[in-house]
């Protein structure tokens, strides 16, 4: 009866929108009514009641409730008014109180609005019987969200309660929707409902849509569902048991393909993290020969510049230099503009790192060409000093870099996850390969590097100057590892270890590829990133990354030079 | 030479008196926590708050008129150090008690000296239990107070699957297997929980958010994280780009209190949940006190009525946590247990401990005969400020190591 005049009073607001206004007030005070009441089976019944309300300031309360920021005032002529605080705050922390029931500020006698301070408030009880049922109204509330994905997201969750009362929700909505994903969502959520209807003429079609939409979220439903009908048969019949198991074959194979993709696209990842990280040591170590210890603090040095430039374009940073505090002013940017801030990084840490870079060549490095040994444990001691300097300048803890809006989320295709900030790092390890290559063999800066690395002494017989070239390479494979340290930044802590965390696998991808050899670190990357998320699901993370090293161990000793080998007199 | 000789000598007389007249009105007491190494970040935290809660005792007069003079000594985060050091404490230095340790390996590494040397030791940080000295009391959570409790709010909540995801060491293993055998008692089949372990210091967490979103795709989902310190980033990370959410499927940390929340990005950890003792965020006169008396120290710090420089102390953006308060905790108990046995000797005090009651700032605890507290337990929601708002709070739990005791 009560739902039956609810549905005349929505009818009712359709025809004739003057009577919008009282609509507001009936539920409105439906709401007021909730807060008021004691009895919890009662309170959740009128919250369920609110369903149909779709009025800005019911959703603000219910939401408020949920949350333990709904608060009551007792009025002047004895009424107890509920009021949520505004979301601007003064500079005492205090905020205007908006009343529920007409959404305007409540005021002192003389009209002015009165201030209050949340946690001087003692909020409207709530417990999770009653938040559970303010978020069912809520998220009804969302299938008329306006913006799609929490549509989506809501009538997902709806779905999944399997609740035979929503089912008139989704339909209505059906008709009105137009988003092809929250079309999809909705076909799906009412299929999933009908899946647990006693008629097997509605139940059957379910299920086979189900497996015609390729599920994966309806999934686990229908194994409870095939154990239910498995113990008892004759209550469900054999065609629903056919059509379930048939449906669930369907879905597992379709969910195989797409583990099948997501591997592959988990593996290019993580094979391009290692191909960022370990191009800048290809140079140095690689075609320098330099056994520089240091690579994962320039990686740090780029991973801080990037932090630096954050703050310039944020909200500005503190930092000590030499034990005296500087601060930054930051130039408070949001949204779009400080997104840019990363892009901006990059090349600031591609400046910052090889200027690092340059110091240590000219200042250690040269001195030890014809040492090699001596450079490990020179760079080694750089490391170490550079990690001191991290801490004393950004302290020892984390620092946090955010995101840039276009690095967050992920795309969905077939339900296979393409994070952003992976399809980024690809796209950049490619970026950078394509630089370093054409460089190196375009123009006459790289016929020079291969010169000087393939023969130090006839380069310089012919008169290229070799001191030069030196320094420029090791500047330039710093650079490339700062703009390493500066992507690493989105995926890992940036802290003074950051360095630490990521020198063994470098040079482990640099050895394994074959010392000198650019093509070698690009397909010794991808080797151990795919063989690694390969294994992983199988083997779990430790003895995944055991088996890889374990592998690596054996192939070194099979073909000691790595995959290609380079033949030139300076690493003889 | 012989004039030198008797000089050295007096001097020596000179220095003996000199310790004797100071041991009169001074108690010697240890601290025995990493302030270098990986630990460093975590342990130097409990250093300071001791440090705190000795002035704090110094400035009201003491332990039965003593002022406690603090020697605190640095194991490195190397856990053989952590056993050296706990005898340089007990034999060379003579503490009446020592305050320390984060890792359960290091408490494991020293237990044996406390017990061959009979020291007293006071252990802050939750811990997976199935272990019990008479030598050691844990002021920690043990498992039935801190794992448990969410588990029972997770399974109130509707969830039924479960995934155990942690760092790869002896606590989160053994919680997990504690947790298994009582997930099962509950009705919960093997097929709906998984466990997986990650190494220390793991920053590709693909495979592994990619398999929690096979999983939580049911949409009754949860996840119990034991994953330790900063590998917390790069996993949080990847479970906000996959479009998880505390609320399709959420994330109870068991490691995360308000100081880990210092190095952590706060947003994507809001709606997640912890589980502890104590929460900053608590509003108790008492609480509100320790906080606001705390804050104002690490800005000047020192322990009064000695001759100590505090160093080392980070005024900047400090919080008070879990095994902050039960550290300060437990030399308010250690002091009632002396004051109560009219001794500092190791087996009176034991003794007098047993029973003990201290109003701590958030609830009063009792220390009981399996030399663990009954405490108060509360299940605090993350948000974005670093701090947790308490959405259940369980009166008086009692801390029971052994797991068998509370898995029926």
């Amino acid at each position: 009866m009560k739902y039956s005049l609810l549905i005349l009073l929505g009818c009712l607001t359709l025809l004739l929108p003057v009577r919008g206004a009282e609509n507001q007030a009936f539920y409105r005070d439906i709401l007021v009514k909730a807060i008021n009441e004691e009895d919890s089976a009662k309170q959740i019944a009128l919250v369920k009641e609110l369903v149909a309300a779709g009025d800005e300031l019911v959703e603000r309360g219910l939401a408020a409730w949920r949350v333990s920021e709904l608060f009551v005032n007792s009025e002047a002529n004895g009424l107890k008014v509920p009021f949520v605080l505004d979301t601007q705050l003064d500079s005492d922390g205090k905020a205007k109180a908006i009343r529920l029931t007409d959404g305007k500020f409540i005021t002192d006698a003389a009209g002015k609005p009165l201030l209050f301070r949340a946690n001087e408030l003692t909020a409207v009880d709530n417990n999770s019987r009653i938040r559970r049922a303010i978020k069912t109204t809520l998220d009804l509330f969302a299938i008329g969200n306006p913006v799609p994905k929490l549509r989506r997201d809501a009538v997902i969750k709806l779905g999944q309660e399997q609740n035979p009362e929503y089912l008139p929700h989704f339909q209505n909505r059906l008709k009105t929707e137009t988003d092809p994903e929250v079309i999809k969502a909705l076909n799906e959520a009412v299929a999933l409902t009908q899946t647990v209807d006693a008629d097997a003429a509605v139940r059957n079609p379910a299920i086979i849509k189900l497996g015609q939409m390729r599920s994966i979220n309806a999934h686990d439903f229908l194994v409870q569902l095939e154990t239910k009908v498995k113990a008892d048969r004759a209550k469900y019949g054999e065609e629903t048991l056919q059509v379930l198991q048939k449906t669930i074959v369907q879905i597992e194979n379709y969910q195989r393909w797409g583990t099948l993709f997501g591997t592959a696209f988990r593996g290019v990842s993580l094979a391009a993290v290692l191909l960022v990280a370990a191009l800048g040591l290809a140079i140095t170590f690689g075609l320098m020969g330099v056994i520089n210890m240091a690579h994962g603090e320039v990686m740090a040095v780029g991973a801080y510049t990037t932090f630096f430039v954050q703050g310039v374009f944020g909200s500005g940073l503190l930092f000590s230099l030499f034990g005296k505090t500087v601060t930054v002013k930051g130039m408070g940017l949001t949204g779009g503009g400080f997104d840019c801030y990363f892009i901006v990084s990059l090349v600031a840490s591609f400046v910052m790192a090889g200027l690092v870079g340059l110091a240590l060549e000219r200042g250690i490095i040269r001195f030890l060409y014809k040492r090699p040994l001596e450079s490990l444990l020179a760079t080694w001691g750089v490391s170490l000093i550079l990690q001191q300097i991290f801490r004393h300048t950004f302290g020892s803890a984390n620092v946090q870099v955010d995101a840039p809006g276009f690095l967050q989320g992920s795309l969905v295709v077939d339900d296979v996850l393409f994070a952003y900030n992976r399809i980024f790092i690809i796209g950049f390890a490619g970026f950078v390969v394509l630089l370093t290559w054409l460089l190196l063999t375009k123009t006459s800066l790289g016929l020079q590097i291969r010169a000087v690395m393939q023969n130090r002494t006839m380069a310089s017989c012919v008169g290229v100057r070799t001191d030069r070239v030196n320094m420029m390479t090791f500047a330039f494979g710093s650079g490339l590892a700062g703009m390493a340290g500066a992507c690493m930044t989105q995926i890992a802590n940036v802290g003074p270890s950051l360095g630490q965390n990521y020198i063994i696998d470098c040079f482990m991808v640099v050895v394994l590829g074959g010392v000198g050899n650019l093509v070698g670190t690009v397909s010794a990357s991808a080797g151990v990133g795919i063989t690694n998320q390969v294994l992983e699901p199988w083997l779990g993370a430790v003895l995944g990354k055991i088996t890889v090293l374990t592998a690596i161990i054996l192939f070194l000793q099979w073909r000691p030079n790595g995959l290609f080998v380079t033949r030139s007199r300076s690493l003889d | 030479m012989k004039p030198s000789f008797s000089k050295i000598l007096a001097g020596a007389a000179a220095g003996l008196i000199a310790l004797t007249a100071s041991a009169a009105d001074t108690v010697k007491v240890g601290v025995l926590h990493s302030l270098s190494g990986t630990m460093a970040i975590s342990e130097t935290s409990l250093k300071d708050v001791l440090l705190f809660t000795f002035d704090e005792i110094n400035k009201k007069g003491g332990v039965m008129g003593k002022m406690i003079e603090p020697v605190v000594v640095d194991p490195a985060s190397n856990w053989p150090l952590f056993a050296e050091k706990a005898e340089e404490l007990l034999v060379k230095d003579k503490v009446a008690v020592v305050f320390g340790c984060w890792t359960s390996v290091s408490r494991k590494s020293c237990l044996p000296v406390f017990e061959k040397e009979n020291g007293l030791l006071f252990y802050p940080v939750q811990y997976e239990g199935e272990e019990l000295s008479k030598n050691i009391f844990y002021t920690a959570e043990a498992v039935n107070q801190q794992a448990i409790p969410p588990v029972d709010y997770m399974l109130s909540e509707g969830k039924k699957k479960f995934y155990l995801l942690g760092s790869d060491y002896v606590y989160p293993r053994t919680t997990n297997k504690i947790l298994k055998k009582y997930l099962k008692s509950k009705g919960i089949p093997d097929s709906d929980i998984e466990e997986i372990y990650t190494p220390f210091g793991h920053t590709d967490y693909q495979t592994i958010v990619a398999s929690i979103k096979k999983f939580a795709a049911g949409g009754n989902a949860c996840i119990i994280s034991t994953l330790n310190g900063d590998t917390n980033v790069p996993f949080f990370k990847e479970f906000a780009n996959a479009g998880l959410t505390s609320e399709n499927c959420p994330v109870v940390s068991f490691s995360i209190s308000e100081d880990e929340f210092r190095g952590l990005p706060a947003k994507q950890l809001a709606g997640h949940l912890g589980c502890w003792t104590y929460f900053m965020s608590i509003k108790t006169p008492e609480n509100e006190m320790f906080v606001h008396d705390f804050l104002s120290w690490v800005q000047a710090p020192k322990v009064s009525g000695i001759d100590y420089t505090v160093s080392g102390v980070d005024p900047k953006g400090r919080v008070t946590c879990s095994p902050m308060n039960l550290s300060r905790m437990g030399v308010y108990l250690w002091k009632q247990a002396v004051e109560k046995a009219g001794t500092f000797d190791v087996d009176k005090v034991r003794d007098a401990l047993i029973g003990q009651k201290f109003k701590g700032p958030v609830c009063e605890v009792t220390m009981q005969e399996n030399h663990h507290l009954i405490n108060d337990v509360f299940i605090g929601e993350t948000l974005p400020t670093g701090q947790f708002k308490v959405i259940k709070t369980f009166k008086g739990v009692a801390g029971e190591p052994f797991s068998e005791k509370f898995l029926k």
